[in-house]
């Protein structure tokens, strides 16, 4: 493997690993504070691819236009889902919650089968992202790979300086520490929550608008499987924990794009590393690499 | 008497089904016989996934991967030496497997075998997981044996799939398995060793605190619900005739998930009715995706509105009626009838004190919960523990009963050492508690709760209770216990309540039925963690009494934790004062009231 191949995995690797990290981040924020595993994260990110592809190739909307009313639109659809789905069993048994989120992940694929077809689409890709920049003589690189690390750091930058510099921040962490206290200390804890969803929501909209860019198509089960595996990096990093959900991304594209690089042989098993990983994390460090201990109190 | 009705209109009724089963051919187009199948097997997979997740607890979202499993597995031995290679057409069939030829019979049970080994391999680092996180790693490996399936060609002709599996499952093949699992599991379930499984799946800790090794019963449970996903999966198979990888998608669990949330989690009544409305309702909305015409007009059907309509079933079911139709209940003869009532003794050598706790310590971090704490208690006393909150009263009855490790010192038990031993090794030596925050098994029974402190006394084994009939030691034993543990409760007072659901009773009711629970573990020793909390002062006063005549009657020696210091002064013996961690005075009551530090711990300086 020359340099110039190895830098294009690494770029890769960087920027499929930061789309994993971005989607992580919504399942931390969730199950840090609700404990939930919002099995229908993986399928607002392909809502977000959806509505660009409508703003931009059947409303004929400028890209930038149309990623900004996806991102919009999708925040919403993030918002509906914990409104009619899960704030009704706020005090059920968590594992209502958890059926219910089976059920809506269900809904939304299937929804979207109805209405957008089950067929795979093309997405625009604005040309100044695509047209490669040759570095060297010979080694190419591709904007969108630099892109979307860039753009995903720099969101993950936001969201730590809003959870740690402002007051729904404070009330947001409060709220994962507990959620009684919190109640009593006058937050309102619902519209926290709802912040909470709206976000993870917003990046998982700017991560599957991404997502789609370098697949250049969408279609409804795009989001099942990026989904079940940003959970898995989110645990792996240690749930709850934001720059952990960050990590753990990034080195779950590495161990993807990197294994097939050096054992191409693997290629069909790529799916199967997350849930190795996931396993090896469980057996060895079950609160993740920056995760915190939850104890059950006799 | 009851039972044998009851055993009889079962005979009956299963008669008459299998009579109607035998018409079904000429009765029923071959439409309703796909349906009744699916019934079957559908009915087979929701009792192995609810013995999983319903009875003991465990949240596996990796059903589809052992149907998978068990498909392939019973396909590969069935399918002729020719068949198999006109089907293998991108590489071949690795040599062995080529002549191996099962009937079906032998081959569905190998397909449940071989699910139940794989689901035993999982089982063992997986379920040391809890929750959720048991519920992304199943069905991970569900995706990961799907990925196998699909990269190995040779063994499985990867993701061509299989064709032509003879149709071997007949109704009365997928109904008689059913019939066999549904008594297994029935029959399982009513001794108490299913009870112990559903104590699992309500209150772990306490189940450990009755001497189970909780991890096992898991593992176990697991495995043998996977064997029913391998059968299932294997019928499945069958009857469909073909199979490939796409088959066993997530999608194939969530439905089983369906049946057994809307039958009810835990109910075994639930998971049968379940099946028949899921799987007739799955069918009946086929006809939404397929064109419709009414005289002139064509409606074009919508592909996807199926599972539109099924997943908007799923969260409308969790959101307004979470416990399913039947909830936890099951279906029996007994409604049909008017009720009526039921009706229903033991001692050692050894001298010397009963536990003696020397230079113990227990830290996390830096955080000192217990430090250098000494003292001894001879058989037959009541020995208070007290101090203010934050004392480590709490911590101390967690290291002595296992749930925390002690950072150095010993803790001996009838002279041999227990510091350090497993919360059911410690229960297994003869030591019993009850928690401050009271932990019932709360859906069961209040007898079952008893009977769950039993079991570790009981020999039989758990594959025993499979066929009662045949090893009848499970009979014998279990009703021994049962007879037992109605004395026990009716010496608290809970006789009349027996067979109410334990979080059901009022507070003080479910604190003396702790006790029971914890005096069925046949202890020598009994740690009570505030007994007479949220008691008022005539029900202290019962327990004050009750306390010397546990420990008259059944020998005990006893030590609490208590707040209330008019039981504290009057009950016991000799009374230990902890404050913060430190023991700081020891003595009979009288000594301690008198101690200027023991008042100075409660009250502050200068109080005395």
């Amino acid at each position: 493997m020359n340099l110039n191949i190895f830098i294009q995995h690494f770029i890769n690797a960087l920027s499929l690993g930061s789309l994993y990290g971005l989607v992580a981040v919504g399942y931390t924020m969730v199950y840090g504070i609700l404990r939930l595993i919002n099995f229908a994260h993986g399928d607002i990110f392909m809502l977000g691819a959806y509505f660009v592809y409508f703003a931009t190739i059947v409303y004929k909307l400028p890209w930038a236009v149309g990623v900004i009313i996806a991102i919009i639109l999708t925040t919403i659809c993030g918002l509906l889902v914990d409104r009619i789905a899960y704030k009704p069993l706020r005090e059920a048994p968590r594992i209502s919650a958890l059926i219910s989120a089976i059920g809506v992940s269900f809904f939304i694929e299937n929804f979207a089968v109805v209405v957008f077809t089950g067929m795979p689409r093309p997405v625009v890709q604005p040309k100044i992202l695509m047209e490669p920049i040759i570095i060297n003589g010979d080694i190419r690189l591709i904007p969108l790979g630099i892109l979307v690390p860039v753009v995903a750091f720099i969101l993950v930058a936001g969201l730590l300086w809003l959870l740690y510099c402002t007051k729904p921040g404070l009330a947001m962490r409060a709220i994962s520490f507990d959620i009684e206290t919190t109640r009593m200390m006058g937050v309102s804890v619902n519209k926290i929550i709802a912040l909470a969803f709206g976000l993870g929501s917003a990046l998982a909209a700017v991560a599957g608008i991404m997502w789609a860019l370098r697949y250049p198509r969408v279609e409804p089960f795009m989001g099942m499987t990026p989904g079940i595996k940003a959970f898995i990096a989110a645990v792996f990093g240690g749930i709850g924990s934001v720059p952990g959900a960050m990590i753990g991304g990034l080195i779950l594209g590495f161990v993807e794009i990197m294994s097939v690089a050096f054992f191409p042989t693997l290629s069909g098993y790529k799916d199967a590393f997350a849930f190795m990983l996931l396993i090896m994390i469980l057996l060895f460090k079950p609160t993740g690499l920056l995760g915190e201990r939850l104890e059950d109190k006799i | 008497m009851r039972r044998a009705r009851n055993l009889l209109l079962t005979i009956i009724s299963a008669a008459l089904f299998a009579l109607f089963l035998d018409k079904a051919p000429e009765l029923l187009n071959g439409y309703w016989q796909r349906i009744l199948n699916l019934i079957a097997i559908n009915a087979i997979l929701a009792l192995s996934l609810n013995l999983i997740y319903g009875m003991t607890g465990m949240f596996s979202l990796g059903h589809a991967g052992f149907m998978a499993i068990g498909a392939y597995v019973s396909a590969l031995l069935i399918l002729t030496p020719a068949q198999k290679n006109a089907m293998w057409i991108l590489e071949d069939i690795y040599p062995w497997l080529l002549h191996v030829n099962t009937p079906f019979i032998i081959s569905i049970i190998i397909a449940g075998l071989v699910a139940a080994f794989f689901g035993w391999l999982i089982a063992l680092p997986v379920l040391r997981l809890g929750g959720d996180y048991l519920g992304i790693a199943t069905l991970g490996f569900a995706e990961i044996i799907r990925i196998l399936i699909t990269n190995t060609p040779r063994l499985t002709n990867g993701s061509l799939g299989l064709k032509g599996i003879p149709a071997h499952t007949t109704l009365f093949m997928s109904w008689g398995c059913l019939a066999i699992v549904l008594l297994c599991m029935v029959c399982m379930l009513q001794s108490n060793f299913g009870g112990v499984m559903k104590a699992v799946r309500d209150d772990e800790v306490a189940t450990k605190m009755m001497g189970i090794n909780t991890f096992r019963v898991k593992v176990l449970a697991f495995t043998l619900g996977c064997f029913g996903g391998g059968l299932g999966g294997a019928l499945m198979g069958n009857l469909i005739t073909t199979i490939d990888p796409r088959m066993f998608m997530i999608t194939q669990t969530y439905n089983i998930l369906m049946i057994i949330v809307v039958g009810g989690l835990g109910s075994v009544t639930g998971s049968l009715i379940g099946s028949v409305l899921v799987t007739t309702m799955l069918e009946w909305l086929r006809f939404v995706e397929n064109p419709i015409t009414i005289g002139s007009i064509n409606i074009p059907g919508i592909p996807g509105m199926r599972m539109v309509i099924f997943s908007l079933l799923l969260i409308v079911v969790i959101i307004f009626r979470r416990e399913g139709i039947m909830g936890m209940r099951e279906f029996s003869w007994d409604i049909f009838f008017p009720k009526r009532k039921a009706k229903p003794k033991e001692s050692d050598s050894y001298s010397g004190p009963v536990l003696e706790v020397k230079n113990l310590c227990l830290k996390f971090g830096g955080l000192t919960a217990i430090e250098d704490l000494s003292f001894n208690i001879n058989h037959g006393q009541i020995i208070g523990l007290i101090g203010p909150n934050g004392a480590g009263k709490t911590s101390a009855f967690n290291v002595i009963s296992g749930f925390y490790k002690p950072t150095s010192g010993e803790i001996k038990f009838m002279g041999h050492q227990i510091g350090g031993l497993r919360p059911d090794q410690v229960c297994r030596a003869g030591i019993a508690r009850t928690f401050q925050n009271i932990r019932l098994f709360g859906n069961e029974s209040v007898i079952r709760n008893v009977m769950v402190g039993a079991r570790i006394r009981q020999k039989y084994s758990w594959w025993m209770t499979l066929l009662p009939f045949i090893f009848t030691d499970v009979i014998r034993e279990d009703s021994t216990v049962r007879a037992r543990a109605l004395e026990f409760l009716s010496q608290l007072g809970l006789e009349d309540v027996a067979h109410e659901k334990a979080s059901s009773l009022p507070y003080g009711a479910q604190r003396r039925l702790e006790i029971a629970r914890a005096l069925a573990t046949s202890p020598k020793f009994l740690l009570l963690d505030e007994p007479a909390a949220g008691m008022n002062p005539q029900e202290s006063e019962e327990l004050m009494k009750f306390i010397r005549r546990l420990r008259d009657e059944f020998d005990l020696t006893i030590l609490l934790i208590e707040h209330d210091m008019k039981v504290v002064m009057n009950v016991c013996d000799y009374i230990q004062v902890l404050d913060q961690g430190v023991h700081i005075a020891q003595g009979t009551p009288e000594e301690i009231k008198a101690n200027p530090r023991v008042v100075e711990a409660y009250l502050g300086k200068g109080a005395a």
